[in-house]
């Protein structure tokens, strides 16, 4: 890539800058006179200091998702989150049953987990939703077996932001009685209400960077109330109730923790103003043919519009507007392999139309004049590739 | 997918791009949209003293920006030499011109097929 424009962001799915009032208050665990200390060494003022603000980050981050604070295991982020939960109930229950469920289109920090389970004698069982990219949780309930120990779903997808009926799954599993129900949150905190404890889940992973919060933390809810058991993955220290052996970054967990307590309290209005935002794009690409809507538009989280676009190449799409817009054809874990979304192609979408999309998502910080100035990004990349390639949709 | 400084600027103004008419013009194709790569050439033949040229070249593609650039690139070059179903380079010599990745040289040939068709006689 040439050129030093970068574009407008519109990749907040993938992740946010962190915001400026998070930054303020991580740099004020960072140096001499911030709280540097080991939040694990209770023998001096130093740790104690970290410490408080570690709990109190715990209390945040609790609070946002209608949790426990002591219920929040910190992690490095919703990828390793996922794995302990997958790996750590897999584990201790391994005796009990060796079947999971889950679905084609969750991310690949939970099919891999999956799948390697798999080559160590699991059984998985992969649901594939609707057209709309919708699960039916009768589904998920016929999927169930005796042997079943744990259900991982997804609350809202991070390609094409449709949103799960996490409340119906967990009444299916709370059904069959000893199935654990563990669902991927990282991209719901600040975009759709999640409760932990009204829903009756047993694990969520989180994630901060997705939250205008810094990469390299997240944290695992896992249920005391509901009598939850992991084995951990590391070992080293007994950090975290024994599940996740290391140094607390005090610094990281601050910014999670003031990062969900602003998504939480600013929720509601960024939310609105997001989905007008939203729509106005939707509508701007509206006078374009051949472009269609991936994800049941009802069902949808504000920030996410993912499109097909026909009659375009995929890769010439991308890098025709990448001088103008920043935005991704998946999942940022996937973009890199240059393969058609496996998440629109569960949905039914042929590979062309997969490659030739583009998930567009909005944030804090979009504007309505970044909006139109993506609108006029993919109107003219889209009509200049389709006149290239002859395409009937460019003629009257 | 990092591209050339080159192929950046046949991607982002492809001049060739188009169709050309009339009866000395030759089209020849290859591929297929379906496939993720289709190329088309329009070859516009002046013939003088028995001896025949490209006049004039336009080119249809559906496909990477490698292609569309490496496309136009032909479509340009070729204008003036001989109508002959051998491009102005070859493949080899135009993957390492534009920088593309050894595993789009099956993209490339197509180029070279649609080149090929267009001048192959009996044309088109």
């Amino acid at each position: 890539m040439t050129g030093a424009r970068k574009g407008v962001y519109l990749d907040y799915a993938a992740t946010t800058p962190v915001d400026p009032r998070v930054a303020a208050r991580m740099a004020e665990c960072l140096t001499q006179q911030g709280a540097f200390g080991n939040p694990g060494s209770t023998s001096h003022d130093y740790g104690e200091a970290a410490g408080a603000l570690v709990e109190a980050a715990r209390v945040q981050v609790a609070a946002a998702v209608g949790a426990a604070p002591a219920d929040i295991v910190w992690t490095s982020g919703a990828t390793e989150a996922n794995n302990l939960a997958l790996f750590g109930v897999a584990n201790y229950q391994r005796e009990s049953g060796r079947h999971i469920v889950t679905a084609r289109t969750e991310h690949k920090a939970v099919l891999d987990p999956c799948r390697e389970l798999e080559r160590r004698g699991w059984q998985v069982t992969y649901l594939t939703p609707g057209r709309g990219g919708v699960l039916d949780p009768a589904e998920v309930a016929a999927a169930l077996q005796p042997d079943t120990v744990l259900v991982s779903i997804m609350h809202v997808n991070n390609e094409i932001g449709v949103i799960q009926d996490i409340a119906a799954i967990a009444a299916v599993c709370a059904a069959q009685g000893t199935v654990r129900l563990h669902v991927d949150g990282a991209q719901s905190v600040g975009k759709y209400p999640l409760d932990f404890v009204r829903l009756g889940l047993d694990l969520l992973s989180l994630s901060a960077h997705k939250a205008y919060g810094p990469k390299g933390v997240g944290a695992l809810v896992v249920s005391r109330a509901r009598g939850v058991q992991l084995q951990a993955l590391q070992f080293g220290g007994g950090q975290e109730r024994n599940l996740r052996s290391g140094t607390v970054a005090t610094h990281q967990v601050v910014g999670m923790g003031a990062a969900f307590e602003l998504a939480a309290a600013e929720q509601a209005a960024e939310t609105a103003r997001i989905a007008l935002l939203r729509e106005r794009l939707w509508r701007g690409l509206g006078p374009l043919k051949g472009v269609l809507r991936n994800g049941d538009p009802e069902l949808t989280a504000a920030q996410l519009l993912n499109v097909s676009f026909e009659d375009v190449e995929g890769e010439s799409l991308l890098a025709a507007v990448r001088p103008f817009i920043a935005v991704s054809t998946g999942s940022a874990c996937t973009s890199a392999n240059q393969e058609p979304s496996y998440v629109l192609r569960a949905l039914g979408r042929d590979e062309r139309l997969a490659e030739s999309s583009l998930r567009f998502s909005l944030g804090r910080f979009t504007t309505e004049a970044e909006v139109d100035a993506a609108i006029e990004a993919v109107c003219g990349a889209v009509t200049r590739l389709r006149r290239v390639a002859g395409s009937r949709l460019t003629r009257p | 997918m990092n591209y050339s400084n080159l192929t950046w600027r046949h991607f982002d103004n492809p001049a060739c791009a188009g169709v050309l008419a009339g009866a000395a013009v030759r089209r020849g194709a290859a591929g297929s949209r379906a496939q993720g790569t289709w190329v088309q050439f329009d070859v516009r033949i002046a013939s003088r003293n028995q001896v025949s040229t490209v006049e004039a070249v336009r080119f249809r593609a559906y496909a990477c920006p490698h292609i569309i650039a490496v496309a136009d690139w032909v479509a340009q070059t070729a204008v003036g030499g001989p109508a002959e179903p051998i491009m102005p380079e070859s493949v080899h010599a135009l993957r390492e011109r534009f920088e593309v990745p050894i595993e789009k040289l099956g993209r490339l040939l197509i180029v070279e097929d649609a080149w090929i068709a267009a001048l192959s006689p009996p044309y088109g």
